[in-house]
């Protein structure tokens, strides 16, 4: 191949993974002026160095204050979603793994299900966060461990400044859907109080072409898949001269009705799900010269209950989690900050599907030394011991190495490799029958590498690209299998390799009163079980099944005075169904449409916002055979009054 | 040169050509062979139907699918034969697929059943369906494939023989009885007390129903074997597994009603005037984990499936009489039950 063939080869390469991209936007700064700008009082870890981060924007989870978070991550992330449709459970998964390598944290504090080890996207509504970061693979260490895929981190911050704030936000969208937010914000420079509250109700009977029940394709409405959803969100904030103390709760609410797969047509069958759940946080952050204190405390309840009319199941779930953290991070000389941080964590489970009340203490200590050695270098070690209730598990660490590649320019090579343990969920280990109390923590070894930028092109116009390699080698994946007696049971039982490109793209411009933003972003996953018990396991080598290979988005936001507009798009290749990747489901590619107008009178803004889901009217599955809707639209009303 | 694109564009054409050497599905249904429900996982939706043929020892995967053109439903249990058509009980999607036996062709699918699990045919106007969730058996029209009524048997039922004028319903889940039904009435008339949770019958030459009953997943019971006088609807044998941790399964008999057939840890045979268990399998089930067994009524074959890890395709395993492996197919998803299609049967 000669030079020129060869240079033309890798520029289409680059292209490629260039070009039709993004959702991730790795940079936070809103451009486009269609709602107010949340300055954070903490700075997550999100600039841990060598690692990838990114976050959704803002201005992007606020036009979508009414959609859940397992919608903005699946338009606007790299992370991929699976659904049982609206309303239904939607679990995540980052990199090729499984929804319970996913850690999901609320001002980075642990928030999965202790039962499930994982969470549902869709019981969070956008509009009770303030941001979403996303920390991938290795990132994810310094919050917790656990988060071998990565973790989402839900963020809510106080806005310091004297001013009182009132909104309420109605909605009514296709299919009976009613929505409807409300916000009181008030305080000074020194206390703040953030008040939310959030309701959804929806019938939920949208029409969908049923081809599997006969010869003939039937169109059938949506049966029992009715829901309705509340939330009330309360902080304090308290400012003073060296510290921030805040007090936060969470309650929410949802109950619905959990329609089956299409081929599912049986009379009586009527399944159910409940769930609650209430998180309250104390946390006091003290700055005091050269050293940083944090302290915080959780007290979190859920109830999960189940009900199947047919096969008389009456599934009940109590979880009670209280969680106390601790960081002293000190700066040792003008290059060095160390960090120790304590996580306690215990949780105790009431279930009618556990033998008695189960408790687990998981505790963890995590040392974390980062330097910069004042020219391009950063670095970054951590290492973590883990006490599961009585057993110490293998330490685990972090190291990561940023290197600035021109001084004074945002262009960064980042490497990293990590190893990250995953207990097992309370599930795995107690539910009746089938759980394991033997099984050994899952682990993985996680490697990548980054190259970053973030270029002013010329005084209007911004780039940001970011392209990552990665690998992950998870060793003792659990997973439930037929084991010798005739129910399914917990193990140890496979090891899987993940290896894929995450690149993407946006590009900025901003002139007098117009604004544009361009994102984009790809994602290729290739998901392989590695290693297998089973002769001549079939799956080995093959793509996991419901991973995608490839995964796409792109957005276009446009704002002219009053007036904003955003197109987004979202393909997903084909996801395998069976360990063989002989059947699969098809890839689809969804767009939808945000426009509004944002009226200013003095001390007031009217906003009405008009989306179409779906414009294309495109069917498609997340899940064999549970059908999703096709085109929708929602009308929102946004009154804001300030004080 | 100019000619070498359009030369390779041709021969791409012709290698793409394949010819499809798989014979008609006309063809191999003709001959002898076994059906096979494949049961697909759980609310997958991946449940299908294979064939595997005497006659080229080959088998043939998704044929429902293949034919019809949709896929066969959630969970597929079991399929009978009758007549000239098929019966296909598709659990978990609630409904029965009625097609030419012939062809696979479907005829008509009867819908709005409860959790049905198998068939048992009373004559060629009715047919019986067990429900594993309702507490009634299901009364099949076949002139006009539609339910024709219900028969409240206060529990859940899973396998059916019919004898004579009555019916013999197992009440597995959990239960320990056998239900009697006067066919002609459609009326409970008796019930037996067998072991816990009897999950499979056969009837033998005698007309003696024995009744596998696998002592409840918990493994806190004795499995047992129970053999029950048809006339007098009573308890004639009672042979108990050795432990509670045995935990059999998939009780079935040849074809002159002599010997039986269950899995237990392997193929076990004995026969129906043994006392006493066999204390050895007859097919050791190493390297395998057997799921359902189908023993071929005409010349004693025995066929086993292999779920693996209940998520990639299974295999069929085809034994000679004496339990000498002659083939292993690849299957779709959890091979489970079979169902025999002999021209001598």
């Amino acid at each position: 191949m000669s030079s020129r063939t060869l240079r033309y080869t890798l520029l289409y390469i680059a292209f490629l993974l260039a070009y039709p991209l993004h959702g991730q936007s790795s940079f936070s700064n809103d451009t486009i002026n269609i709602g107010e700008v949340v300055i954070s009082s903490k700075k997550a870890n999100s600039d841990a160095p060598g690692f990838k981060t990114s976050s959704i924007d803002t201005t992007i989870l606020k036009l979508n204050s009414h959609n859940s978070v397992a919608y903005l991550l699946s338009h606007f992330s790299g992370v991929s979603v699976k659904s049982y449709g609206m309303g239904g459970s939607t679990s995540p998964s980052f990199r090729g793994t499984g929804a319970g390598h996913t850690l999901l944290t609320w001002n980075e504090i642990n928030i999965n299900h202790p039962m499930l080890g994982q969470s549902d996207l869709s019981l969070i509504p956008a509009g009770l966060i303030d941001d979403i970061q996303i920390y991938y693979g290795g990132a994810s260490m310094p919050l917790n461990s656990g988060g071998i895929g990565g973790t989402i981190n839900l963020e809510t911050r106080p806005v310091w400044k004297k001013e009182t704030l009132m909104s309420v936000n109605p909605g009514i969208a296709s299919f009976g859907q009613y929505t409807g937010l409300i916000k009181l914000r008030t305080g000074n420079s020194a206390f703040q109080s953030v008040t939310k509250g959030f309701f959804q109700s929806s019938e939920n009977d949208f029409r969908y072409l049923n081809t599997g029940i006969s010869n003939e394709p039937v169109w059938q409405k949506r049966t029992n898949s009715q829901f309705n959803q509340r939330g009330f969100v309360q902080e304090f904030y308290l400012r003073q001269n060296k510290s921030v103390t805040s007090a936060r709760l969470w309650y929410e609410s949802t109950n619905r009705n959990l329609p089956s797969s299409m081929l599912i047509q049986q009379p009586k069958l009527r399944e159910t799900q409940s769930d609650e759940s209430l998180r309250t946080m104390l946390n006091w952050d003290h700055f005091g010269g050269s050293n940083k204190f944090s302290v915080t405390g959780a007290w979190m309840m859920t109830k999960l209950n189940y009900t199947n009319s047919l096969a008389s199941i009456d599934s009940r779930n109590n979880s009670g989690t209280f969680i106390l953290k601790g960081t002293m991070e000190r700066k040792v000389d003008a290059f060095t900050n160390l960090k120790i941080a304590l996580n306690e964590e215990v949780c105790r489970i009431n279930s009618n599907n556990y033998n008695d009340n189960t408790t687990r203490n998981t505790v963890s200590l995590t040392a974390t030394a980062e330097r910069n050695s004042g020219g391009r270098f950063t670095s970054l070690l951590l290492v973590r011991e883990i006490l599961d209730t009585r057993n110490f598990l293998i330490p685990d660490f972090s190291a990561g190495l940023q290197y600035r590649l021109l001084a004074g320019k945002e262009y960064y090579l980042k490497a990293n490799l990590s190893r990250n343990s995953k207990i097992p969920s309370m599930n795995d280990m107690f539910w009746i029958p089938g759980g394991n109390p033997d099984l050994k923590n899952e682990y993985a070894f996680i490697y990548e590498i980054t190259y970053e930028m973030n270029h002013k092109l010329s005084a209007p116009i911004t780039m940001n690209y970011d392209l990552s390699l990665y690998r992950n080698n998870i060793k003792d994946m659990i997973q439930w299998y037929q084991g010798e007696y005739s129910y399914w049971t917990a193990g140890n039982i496979k090891g899987v390799n993940t290896a894929g490109i995450e690149s993407s793209f946006s590009l900025d411009y901003s002139e007098n009163s117009f604004a544009a933003r361009l994102r984009a972003a790809y994602v290729y996953t290739r998901a392989t079980t590695a290693k297998s018990n089973i002769t001549g396991d079939a799956s080995i080598g093959r793509q996991l099944i419901y991973i995608p290979v490839n995964k796409a988005n792109c957005s276009l936001l446009l704002n002219y005075k009053m007036l904003y507009s955003s197109w987004t798009m979202s393909a997903v290749g084909k996801r395998f169904l069976k360990v063989d990747n002989s059947e699969y489901l098809p890839g689809y590619m969804l767009n939808d449409l945000i426009t509004g107008y944002r009226l200013h009178l003095k001390g007031t803004v009217l906003d009405l916002n008009f989306q179409i889901e779906n414009i294309f009217n495109v069917n498609y599955q997340t899940i064999a055979y549970y059908p999703l809707p096709g085109r929708s639209y929602s009308l929102k009303l946004l009154i804001q009054i300030f004080k | 040169m100019k000619k070498i694109p359009v030369i390779i564009f041709f021969l791409t054409m012709i290698i793409a050509c394949k010819k499809n050497e798989e014979p008609k599905r006309g063809s191999f249904l003709t001959g002898d062979g076994v059906f096979l429900i494949n049961e697909g996982n759980f609310m997958g939706g991946n449940g299908s139907l294979s064939y595997y043929s005497y006659d080229s020892s080959k088998i043939y995967n998704d044929l429902f699918t293949e034919v019809n053109g949709r896929p066969l439903g959630d969970v597929p249990n079991s399929m009978e034969l009758y007549g000239e058509m098929a019966y296909i009980v598709v659990n978990n999607s609630g409904k029965i697929e009625v097609v030419k036996k012939s062809s696979l062709q479907s005829v008509t699918t009867i819908t709005g059943l409860i959790s049905p699990r198998n068939m048992g045919f009373v004559n060629s106007s009715k047919a019986y369906v067990t429900s594993m969730y309702s507490d009634s058996l299901i009364v099949i029209n076949l002139n006009n494939f539609s339910v024709s009524g219900y028969i409240n048997l206060r529990r859940s039922s899973e396998s059916i023989v019919v004898l004579d004028d009555k019916a013999f319903v197992a009440n597995w889940v959990g239960g320990n009885e056998v239900m009697v039904i006067n066919t002609l009435t459609d009326e409970v008339i008796d019930s037996v007390e067998v072991g816990i949770e009897p999950e499979s019958m056969v009837v033998d030459r005698n007309n003696m129903l024995w009744v596998l009953c696998n002592g409840g997943w918990m493994r806190e019971n004795f499995a047992e074997l129970d053999g029950i006088n048809t006339v007098t609807n009573t308890i004639e044998k009672h042979i108990q597994f050795p432990t509670k941790e045995a935990s059999p399964g998939c009780l079935r008999i040849d074809g002159n009603g002599e010997t039986l057939f269950y899995l237990e840890n392997g193929v076990h045979r004995m026969s129906i005037s043994s006392q006493e268990l066999p204390s050895e399998p007859l097919i050791a089930q190493s390297g395998h984990y057997y799921y359902k067994l189908g023993i071929n009524p005409v010349n004693g074959d025995i066929f086993t499936t292999d779920a693996v890890d209940y998520q990639q395709n299974g295999h069929l395993l085809h034994y000679n009489s004496e339990g000498s492996l002659v083939s292993d197919q690849q299957t779709d998803i959890i091979p489970g039950s079979m169902c025999f299609k002999l021209s001598d049967n």
